[in-house]
């Protein structure tokens, strides 16, 4: 039996395969550094070049960066995204078609595979060549099957259960990682998928069918809360400490952000504004709302959750990925301390160096609002 | 200080800005001790180092205009003058100087018979000065402000003031049935009519006891840091104080705007101000939309903009910090009474043009400066057809023609706004026995859309003029045009469109109250679906990040 990964690529591990990714995804987050060094474009239609991060832009470096990625956009006519919320989630909901391959620059991109597509993390040369060429060429990865069997305990996320899964899976770096759990629903395997890759696995895909073999088993009904501490350094992320939520209890915070792939779904909103429901924001204590989406966005106003979530005193942003905001909404200041569903912990990730982010699930985030600690 | 003195002028001309007072580029210098060397010191150089204590500037109009800074009124109050007299005025120097313990008296005519070195005699009893054997008349300067600059300025006679225990002002305001009384512009209506005054006339001094005073978080570091300072350890009126956090919420600027939120929440603690608006809007549209700023009231902010309920008559006008901070521990304000325009807004819109077009004509026509120190107050049917929403708009704007305050006349719009009683505020009325300086009459049915253009808020053109320009980003919101109305017209236009490719159209509701009525009314929705829209709860009344690139 072949591996999703080697059906998807068309060779067996081991072997050299030459494809022709359906997408290439340049945004203005990292990605958009590519740009500089592409002088062709193979085929124009298959590279998005999306408006994800900076939204509304809070510098003028970052509308200059639009700006050059309007131009690129233009001059090949490639296909340009606005105001969709973050690129990664409008992609998995609205574009992408499993069996499909998206090639993006960062450790996320493997959240395709939620959906039976391949979403592969290249370096911004890689990128560039892939845009350049229309080709990418890979020695096939070895596959490592992990089953998640159970259901997660009361108060717990599926955001936990992955930071769980982070910390139980080793030697996995440059394989690909299969998954079988058919208890989740669409959205809790994307939150699996997308930060997945943060173990320095290659690729990984979320199986329907029981695997011959499984390598990792993962009892879900074992996770507790759980928190990723700072990091140093960007290049460090994946290294950060991942830690069980007691651990840090009654730490004092000064704000939090519930958004992002794994938390500003309509599912996560939903769940934050039951959360919530019956409680004071405290006082001092600074909550950001992020829809991932605008879709997500329009359906949370359908239902009313916006609405519930400004008489909480919350700031509604922008649908969009605001995990990484240097200047703009919910920059945190030195000495500070914010619990974010967001993936990114180092030092300067959100504002200032010498402020501190903690990542955790949004049912975590929620519970903090009201008590302005951890 | 005595209230006759005498001194040696130093003589100067028309318009003598605060650059030529002291020189932008000494701005830096730490200590106003060292700086106070080099006042005039491109016009005259020598008066650094030959003026003495007590000498007396006379100069002609528009003393101490351009930008704002208040050290330039400080460095003369270092150098000991203690008195300028001049023809007019500008509008901040003129608070400056009073709160650094400079007395200003307006006086014409003595331009003409003195010279530098001459000796001019002062008497505030007799509201006169003499030089040369000519005498002549200068306004009234009344005991509070004199005491003001007898202390050594605001914040020396605030520290005196609390340290002999701040005794509440005892002011009787005008009844109603006083205040109908006719002759007066809306702006002097007003102010008599909290300051218990029968009688004002422009370039008088009156104080006040504001029934509101905003802070915005923008100020407040520097607002507790000096209401530290002056030992300030109560306010007088808590419950007439509303801060709002809406410059820095969300927090952006990581190194500074947390301070801001900090501060603020700080401020309420400490003296127990509980109108606190965390992250709800902008600051001007939640003092009408609170009805924290009436009808015929008196309102301030550490703000510009503050100019903005003007549009339901209620007079407030943007204040320093320091002067907030005094106001804070007194409850008091003074305010000298200016000259008004008035104007007339005859005809009818025509369906397409705003309130905001027609303000901005009357910018382009009066300029930035033209309406320095004025009070603007609009009557005129076209005014009455306007709704509550546009008149703020208007009122917001009156500001950028450098006036004190825009003023609209109360009538059933305005008391339905508010849920009042229009007999109560119905003497918030223009009449034809004012005095006003100038009348300018508009008729509005003519009028076609209008725009302000870079670089400078009077470069007003008619759409017609520049229509075709290629845009980068399209900003609905603001203290000027983020109210429902204004979504609903944007809403209303875009329906069945797209927004065009890479075009950055960014929504900002002016408030929650605004955001929840257009989720409401589906307007967030069409602008979501008619794609490309960044809709934000970023509530900055103003966008202090260039949202486009330099090399446009």
């Amino acid at each position: 039996m072949s591996s999703f990964i080697e059906t998807i690529l068309g060779g067996k591990a081991g072997s050299v395969v030459t494809v022709e990714p359906d997408y290439a995804v340049i945004n203005d987050g990292v990605s958009n550094a590519s740009v500089d060094d592409i002088s062709t474009v193979a085929y124009p239609d298959r590279v998005m070049v999306i408006y994800d991060h900076d939204v509304p832009t809070g510098r003028p470096e970052a509308a200059a960066i639009l700006r050059k990625n309007l131009a690129f956009a233009d001059k090949y006519q490639c296909k340009y995204v606005q105001a969709k919320g973050i690129g990664y989630q409008y992609m998995v909901n609205e574009v992408v078609k499993p069996g499909q391959i998206v090639a993006g620059a960062g450790t996320h991109a493997s959240i395709f595979g939620a959906i039976g597509a391949l979403g592969i993390n290249v370096s911004i040369p890689e990128l560039s060549r892939i845009v350049e060429t229309g080709r990418y060429s890979i020695v096939v990865p070895e596959t490592i099957y992990v089953e998640l069997e159970g259901t997660l305990p009361q108060g717990t996320g599926i955001m936990d259960a992955a930071f769980a899964l982070l910390r139980t899976i080793e030697g996995v770096r440059r394989k690909a990682i299969e998954i079988y759990a058919p208890q989740l629903d669409l959205h809790e395997k994307e939150v699996i998928m997308s930060m997945i890759c943060m173990t320095g696995a290659y690729a990984a895909s979320i199986t329907e069918t029981q695997p011959e073999k499984t390598d990792v088993r993962f009892d879900l009904a074992d996770v507790v809360p759980m928190v990723m501490f700072p990091v140093d350094e960007r290049k460090d992320q994946a290294r950060a400490v991942i830690e069980r939520k007691e651990v840090l209890s009654g730490t004092d915070l000064d704000a939090g952000q519930i958004g992002g792939y794994t938390g500003g779904t309509i599912e996560d909103l939903r769940k934050a504004a039951d959360i919530i429901e019956g409680h004071t924001l405290a006082l001092g204590f600074r909550l950001s709302i992020c829809p991932a989406t605008s879709r997500d966005y329009i359906l949370a106003m359908e239902e009313g959750l916006i609405t519930r979530f400004i008489d909480y005193g919350a700031q509604i942003n922008a649908a969009g990925d605001h995990s990484e905001v240097v200047q703009g909404a919910g920059a945190m200041g030195r000495g500070e301390k914010l619990l974010t569903t967001g993936l990114y912990t180092y030092d300067g990730a959100m504002g200032m160096k010498g402020a501190y982010v903690y990542s955790a699930s949004v049912e975590s985030v929620a519970r903090a609002s009201y008590t302005k600690k951890i | 200080m005595k209230k006759q003195f005498s001194g040696k002028i130093w003589k100067f001309g028309d318009d003598i800005d605060t650059d030529t007072i002291i020189p932008g580029k000494r701005g830096t210098i730490p200590t106003i001790e060292e700086m106070k060397k080099y006042a005039f010191e491109l016009l005259k150089p020598e008066f650094g180092s030959t003026v003495q204590p007590g000498d007396i500037l006379v100069a002609g109009k528009n003393f101490g205009c351009g930008s704002s800074r208040e050290q330039a009124a400080t460095v003369l109050s270092h150098n000991g003058v203690r008195c300028i007299i001049a023809e007019s005025f500008a509008r901040i120097f003129f608070r400056n100087a009073f709160n650094s313990g400079i007395i200003l008296l307006t006086c014409s005519g003595i331009q003409d018979v003195c010279e530098g070195g001459d000796i001019v005699s002062v008497d505030l009893d007799a509201q006169e000065v003499s030089v040369n054997g000519n005498t002549f008349k200068v306004g009234k300067i009344p005991d509070n402000l004199f005491k003001i600059v007898e202390n050594g300025g605001l914040i020396e006679d605030t520290k005196l003031r609390i340290k002999s225990g701040v005794k509440p002002l005892d002011i009787t305001p005008l009844s109603i049935e006083e205040s109908r009384k006719t002759g007066y512009t809306l702006v002097e209506k007003i102010l008599k009519k909290n300051a218990g005054r029968s009688h004002v006339e422009p370039g008088d001094i009156v104080i006040t006891k504001p029934d509101m005073l905003m802070i915005h978080d923008i100020y407040t570091p520097y607002l507790l840091d000096t209401l530290q300072k002056m030992g300030a350890d109560r306010i007088a009126y808590p419950d007439r104080v509303t801060i709002v956090f809406d410059h820095c919420m969300p927090t952006a600027v990581a190194k500074n705007d947390y301070v801001h939120y900090d501060a603020g929440l700080e401020l309420a603690r400490k003296y127990g101000i509980t109108k606190l608006h965390i992250g709800e809007g902008i600051c001007h549209t939640i003092m009408h939309e609170a009805h924290y700023a009436k009808p015929g009231e008196v309102a301030t902010a550490t703000d510009s903009h503050t100019t903005t309920y003007g549009g339901a008559g209620n007079f407030c006008s943007g204040i320093g910090t320091a002067e907030m901070a005094a106001a804070l521990i007194t409850g008091e304000l003074w305010f000298k009474v200016p000259p008004a325009i008035k104007i007339v807004l005859n005809g009818h819109l025509q369906k397409g043009v705003m309130s905001k077009d027609v303000i901005l004509k009357i910018l382009g026509d009066i300029t930035a400066s033209g309406g320095q120190y004025k009070s603007l107050e609009f009557t005129g049917e076209a005014a009455h057809e306007m709704s509550m929403e546009e008149r703020f708009t208007v009122a917001n704007m009156a500001l950028e023609a450098g006036a004190k305050c825009g003023l609209f006349e109360a009538d059933e719009k305005t008391a339905e706004y508010y849920g009042m009683d229009l007999g109560d505020i119905d003497w918030i009325k223009v009449d034809d026995e004012a005095r006003y300086e100038k009348v300018l009459t508009y008729d509005v049915s003519e009028l076609e859309p209008q725009l302000s253009c870079p670089q400078g808020v009077d470069n007003v053109h008619p759409i017609s003029e520049v229509a075709g320009t290629k845009m980068d980003e399209v900003y609905l919101g603001s203290c000027t045009n983020g109210s429902i109305e204004d979504l609903k017209v944007a809403a209303d236009i875009i329906k069945g469109h797209t927004v065009a490719k890479g075009l950055r159209f960014i929504v900002v509701p002016a408030t929650n109250t605004v955001f929840k009525e257009a989720i409401k009314l589906g307007y967030i929705k069409n602008f979501y679906r008619g794609r490309s829209c960044h809709l934000s709860s970023l509530l900055r009344s103003v966008l202090r990040h260039a949202l486009w690139s330099h090399d446009r």
